[in-house]
Formats: C-alpha cells, sequence, structure tokens
C-alpha cells in the first residue's frame, strides 16, 4: 500500500503549492485591490491600442494609395500635386520606419504636444502615426497585388478612379494582406508597452507599480503576461473570422 | 460614330499605332487582324482612353475624346469593352458584377438592374449562375458574363480584345456565339481577333495591322479571297 501513499503525498505536495500560488496572488493583487492597477492598466492599453489602429488605418490607407500612384490625373496642376504629396509620403516613411517607437513617442510628449497633458492622447497620437507607416506599406502591397485588369474593367464601365478602387480594387487588396495587417496591429499592441516611458499607467506599468510596491516579481508581471497572451488570442480570432468571411468567394 | 484621326501612341521611343485614320459608322462589325505586336490591342485600348494617345484625335459621338477637358467616364459608359482575361470582379458574385457600374452610376435602380441581369444572362444560357462567384465559373462561362456586365450598361459600340484567345478551344464556340447574336442584333463592334472564321462570318469590314499602321482593309469576301498587300497575303498563308 505503499505506493497509494506515495501518490497522496505527491496530490498533497501540487495541492500546497497550488495554494501557496493562491496566498501569494490574493497577498499581491487583491489585498489593498492592487489588481485594480491591472485593470486600469489594461484600460488604457486598450485606449491607445484602438486609436492608433484606427489612425494607422486611416493614415495607411491615404499614403498607400498616393504610393501606389492610384491618382494618375491629366491636369497638370494636380499631377503637381501628386508629384509633392508622393515625397511627403516617402519622407513619412522613411522617418517613421527609421526612428524607434520610444523616441517617437518621447518626441511627442517632451518636443511636439507640450501643451496637451493628457498622456494617453498624445500616445494615441504617437502609436497612430507610427502605426500608419506599417500599414501604410502593407497596403500598397495589397494594392499592387490586384491584377491591372480590375482597374482596366472599372474604368471601361465608366467608374471613377476613386469609385473602382474602393468598390473594387480595395475589398481584393484587404483580402489579400489580411494576415499582414494582423501581424502589424498584434506587435503595436504589444509595443504601446512602451507608454510607460512618458508617464502613462499602462498594462505593463501597472504590473510593474504593483512589483515595486509588493516586492513580489513573479505574480504581476505573469499576470500581465497573460492579459496580453489573451488580448493577442482574441485578436488573432477575430482576424480569423473576418478573413473567413472574406474569402467565401474563393470557394470553387 | 467614332472617328479616327492620325491616331499616334508610344511608349517611350517605341512607337506603337504610328497614325491611324479610321471611320467606324453605327452598325459596322468592325474586325481587327494581324500579327501579335503589331498594334491592334493598343489601338482598340485608345478607343477608350485605357491607353492615352501620344497624338492624334478620337471622336466620338460628336465629342473629342482626346481633349483633356472631355468627361471620358461619360463616354466609357456608352463603349462597352470585353477583355482578354476577363477581368469579372472575383470578389462580388456573378449579378452583382453585372449591377455594380449601372447602379452606382445611377442610371438604373438596383431592382431595375437585377432585372436587366437577369434578362441578360437568360439570353447567354447562364441564368442560373447568377449567384455564383466567377471563380467557380469555366473560362467561357466567365467571358460571357464579362459580355452581358459590358452590355448591362447599354452600351452604342462594343469593343473586343481578343475576347476567346485565354479559353479552352472547346469553349471559343459559345462565346462566338454569343458574339454573333450580338452583331445579328445590331451591335456596333470592334473587335480584335485570331479567329479567321469569325471574322469571315461577321464582320462588314476587316483591318489588317502590322507595325502600327493599317495595311489593308476590305469586306471580308474581298480580303480573304484577293488580299492585295505583300504581308496580309504571307500572314493568310500562315493563320488559314
Amino acid at each position: 500500500m505503499e505506493w497509494l501513499n506515495n501518490i497522496g503525498a505527491w496530490f498533497n505536495s501540487i495541492g500546497a503549492w497550488f495554494v501557496g500560488l493562491w496566498n501569494q496572488f490574493y497577498t499581491t493583487m487583491i489585498v489593498d485591490d492592487r489588481y485594480l492597477q491591472i485593470v486600469w492598466g489594461l484600460g488604457n492599453t486598450l485606449t491607445i491600442t484602438v486609436c492608433a489602429i484606427l489612425m494607422g488605418i486611416v493614415i495607411g490607407t491615404i499614403v498607400a494609395m498616393i504610393k501606389a500612384k492610384v491618382f494618375s490625373p491629366r491636369n497638370a496642376v494636380l499631377k503637381a500635386v501628386v508629384k509633392i504629396l508622393d515625397v511627403i509620403g516617402s519622407i513619412y516613411l522613411t522617418v517613421i520606419r527609421g526612428t524607434p517607437m520610444i523616441l517617437q513617442l518621447m518626441i511627442m510628449y517632451f518636443l511636439i504636444l507640450t501643451n496637451i497633458s493628457n498622456g494617453v492622447t498624445i500616445a494615441c497620437i504617437a502609436f497612430g502615426i507610427n502605426s500608419g507607416a506599417y500599414v501604410a506599406e502593407v497596403i500598397r502591397t495589397g494594392i499592387l497585388s490586384v491584377d491591372k485588369g480590375q482597374m482596366e474593367a472599372g474604368r471601361s464601365l465608366g467608374l471613377t478612379q476613386t469609385t473602382t478602387m474602393f468598390k473594387i480594387i480595395f475589398p481584393q487588396a484587404l483580402k489579400n494582406v489580411l494576415p499582414a495587417l494582423g501581424n502589424e496591429f498584434i506587435a503595436l499592441l504589444k509595443e504601446t508597452s512602451v507608454a510607460g516611458y512618458i508617464g502613462i499607467h499602462d498594462l505593463t506599468k501597472g504590473s510593474d507599480i504593483i512589483r515595486t510596491t509588493t516586492y513580489d516579481s513573479f505574480t504581476p508581471l505573469i499576470s500581465a503576461g497573460i492579459v496580453y497572451l489573451v488580448l493577442v488570442v482574441g485578436l488573432t480570432s477575430l482576424l480569423g473570422c473576418l478573413e473567413r468571411r472574406l474569402r467565401k468567394s474563393d470557394i470553387r | 460614330m467614332i472617328s479616327v484621326k492620325n491616331l499616334e501612341k508610344a511608349f517611350g521611343e517605341n512607337k506603337v499605332l504610328c497614325g491611324i485614320d479610321q471611320e467606324i459608322q453605327k452598325g459596322e462589325k468592325v474586325v481587327i487582324v494581324g500579327p501579335s505586336g503589331s498594334g491592334k490591342s493598343t489601338f482598340l485600348r485608345c478607343l477608350n482612353l485605357l491607353e492615352l494617345p501620344t497624338g492624334g484625335e478620337i471622336w466620338f459621338e460628336g465629342n473629342n475624346i482626346t481633349d483633356p477637358k472631355c468627361d471620358i467616364n461619360k463616354l466609357r459608359q456608352k463603349m462597352g469593352m470585353v477583355f482578354q482575361h476577363f477581368n469579372l470582379f472575383p470578389h462580388l458574385t456573378v449579378k452583382k458584377n453585372i449591377t455594380l457600374a449601372p447602379v452606382h452610376l445611377k442610371l438604373m435602380s438596383q431592382k431595375e438592374a437585377d432585372e436587366t441581369a437577369m434578362q441578360l444572362l437568360a439570353r447567354v444560357g447562364l441564368a442560373e449562375k447568377a449567384d455564383a462567384y466567377p471563380n467557380q465559373l469555366s473560362g467561357g462561362q466567365k467571358q460571357r458574363i464579362a459580355i452581358v456586365r459590358a452590355l448591362a450598361m447599354k452600351p452604342d459600340v462594343m469593343l473586343f480584345d481578343e475576347p476567346t484567345s485565354a479559353l479552352d478551344p472547346e469553349m471559343v464556340g459559345e462565346v462566338l456565339q454569343v458574339m454573333k447574336q450580338l452583331a445579328d442584333e445590331g451591335m456596333t463592334m470592334v473587335v480584335v481577333t485570331h479567329e479567321m472564321g469569325f471574322a469571315r462570318e461577321v464582320a462588314t469590314r476587316v483591318l489588317f495591322m502590322d507595325q502600327g499602321k493599317v495595311l489593308e482593309e476590305a469586306p471580308p469576301e474581298e480580303f480573304f479571297a484577293h488580299p492585295k498587300n505583300a504581308r496580309l497575303q504571307d500572314f493568310l498563308s500562315k493563320v488559314l
């Protein structure tokens, strides 16, 4: 009957380990409602991510259309405008993709948007502008991946360039680059963890605050990690849903 | 209806069209043949400005469409085009492919457009494919849908750019059948093709192009029976 005792002891020790973990979690996170640091941080992380994604899509789409030479007016003045926009777009892409995110964030906070006191607003703008550059390249790739004949077919029916772009080219381009776009948004979500540099109380900062007040590193850091993981898994499945819907027309 | 005056097109140093003069009357079926690289597709694509000419003028229904001030979108509504590679919109159903332009351009309500689409689809024998996606269709079916899509705009002239060149041989017939039917109904057509049988049967006038010039034009009987130009004689001896 000794083996039964052994298994019993083994279960006991596992049980004790879980009890210990729970006690540690309780003293670190629940006492004094410290878990609120994580919840509050999560709110800011989500706000910044969602705003930046939306801004990134808008900026990225515009820059991508300029860089993919979507507009080709016959008028000389408009031609010059397009040319200038193209140069501005190139400079934007070079600067944003050529410098670190943290630096851009700090430049925004300490040099450019000094009259805005709300750090989260500044972070939304900085991350949005940053994301826009990456999204622009992804969408440009998407536009170029759509066969030239699609634009010709749209134009031959009398649709304008803009209409053809939005009704015909874009839906196909989006379908082609959705995985790459998802990648960018996942990277963005995690990159917001540097927002603590300008004193924003985001998810990472929240867990760090708990760490410094309780001297327990394990619980807050692993907790924050799990929250990020759940967010990314959620975002991934959301994008998966969207992708399946867009692929409906591929069924043969 | 279409009048082309000294049309020129160059891609950089490469001159593709070297001065073409043509008058296309209402109801005419003009078939353009010639070796590859002769500029026949470029000529056709210039007619609705998918290629911008580098010289000369094109007049369509009394408007100079080569004038930058001309609203080309308006005129393209009256010029249907069918492409070698169909260029259907793969993300839209067949019915949506057909109704998108007329509805968006406010020529028809969605209901009217749907009805027109179904009528046209029935005419080409594809009514049951209305809710299918282009990827679910064969090449011949796709091209017939592409013809219907252009017809839904109620164009005054139809341009065909090698409509059967990308098809399996056994599907060529069904597309040509639709085109013949269209010709019999009196549609003005400009067709670039390698199908000599079609040219012989349907054309009112056949043009032979080589190196950016129209070298010979004649009614099909004369064109095929008594070609005058040496280059055309050589061409016909190879393709017939």
